[in-house]
């Protein structure tokens, strides 16, 4: 199984925090069948969230948090959900955490004939410049949780979302709402985005994208991992520095 | 003695600020050194400050404030 189907949203991110919390670096893709928008978990504290929540559950679009930076995420059967629990070697800069996603995704999507770069998209969903962006539209998310561990090195949780089907019409609103609590300037529209389905021949086969996401996702992350003795070892062996990529 | 609470000054290579986006624990709580305290948030990225040394916390900077890189934003003492 490449893909980690879970009933909602809070699994997967339960899975990638385990492992994080656990320092064991990991590569998995999870998928949520429930639909939901996830928010960063310091949104909860905002005034009028708990109304925004209600309404927002109502309309069939429940809030969850997620330990990761950023904004608002639509969840559920057309979002495929990459992560990555990477140890960074002292003197990393965040920008090497959007370099490991951002890079394998890219790797993974030429091989179907998809051109990807990175960018900021105006109008899109939890923007920021290291979007995978197709075109000009939207196709990813990306966003991150760092921890210090010591002499400079650190444990990151490297997050995607990406969109293999639009997200339904009724998740726009709810978008907004959320953003607009959160005070965005430009509140997120439906036409700035792309997904897999626009992109993809009907041809490709979804477990062929999937391993070749998971494959370029742990050979990045297996060069990182030898790099920096931070994390905890998932394998032993005669040197103490070489650590499987766990498959979670 | 006291030892600051710094936000990393080498963490990301451009000039952005952080925002803090939460203090875990309240002026003048009590903490073990290594205690996650605060999470700060730039470029989408939620990075965990945790305490230089035990002690008790003193906040210089809020939740929500806007700080550069290598900003003391409080004290352990």
């Amino acid at each position: 199984m490449t893909c980690l189907e879970v009933a909602s949203a809070a699994e997967g991110i339960a899975r990638e925090e385990s492992l994080f919390s656990a320092s064991r670096p990991a590569a998995f893709l999870w998928r949520a069948q429930q639909c939901s928008i996830v928010v960063p978990r310091a949104r909860a504290t905002r005034p009028g969230f708990d109304k925004v929540a209600r309404r927002a559950a109502q309309a069939g679009w429940p809030i969850l948090m997620r330990s990761t930076g950023g904004g608002a995420v639509p969840q559920g059967p057309g979002t495929l959900n990459l992560a990555i629990v990477a140890a960074m070697p002292a003197g990393a800069h965040i920008q090497d955490g959007y370099d490991l996603i951002c890079g394998a995704i890219s790797e993974a999507l030429r091989r179907f004939d998809v051109m990807t770069d990175t960018g900021a998209v105006d109008a899109a969903f939890c923007d920021g410049d290291w979007n995978l962006v197709a075109g000009g539209l939207k196709l990813a998310g990306t966003a991150q949780r760092w921890r210090p561990i010591d002499r400079g090195a650190s444990i990151a949780l490297v997050h995607a979302a990406i969109l293999s089907d639009p997200p339904p019409r009724s998740a726009w609103p709810v978008l907004r709402t959320v953003e607009t609590l959160a005070g965005a300037i430009t509140p997120p529209r439906r036409d700035v985005h792309v997904s897999l389905t626009d992109l993809l021949s009907d041809a490709v086969n979804p477990a062929n994208l999937h391993g070749a996401l998971l494959r370029a996702a742990k050979d990045r992350l297996q060069r990182i991992t030898q790099l920096s003795p931070a994390a905890a070892p998932t394998h032993r062996s005669g040197n103490r520095h070489s650590r499987a990529v766990a498959s979670a | 003695m006291a030892t600051d609470i710094i936000i990393p000054a080498d963490l990301w290579e451009e000039d952005e600020d952080a925002v803090i986006t939460s203090w875990l624990v309240n002026d003048g709580a009590v903490v073990e050194a290594g205690a996650l305290i605060a999470e700060i948030m730039t470029a989408k990225v939620q990075y965990e400050i945790h305490a230089p040394a035990a002690g008790v916390v003193k906040i210089k900077e809020g939740a929500d404030a806007v700080v550069p890189k290598g900003a003391i934003i409080g004290i352990v003492e």
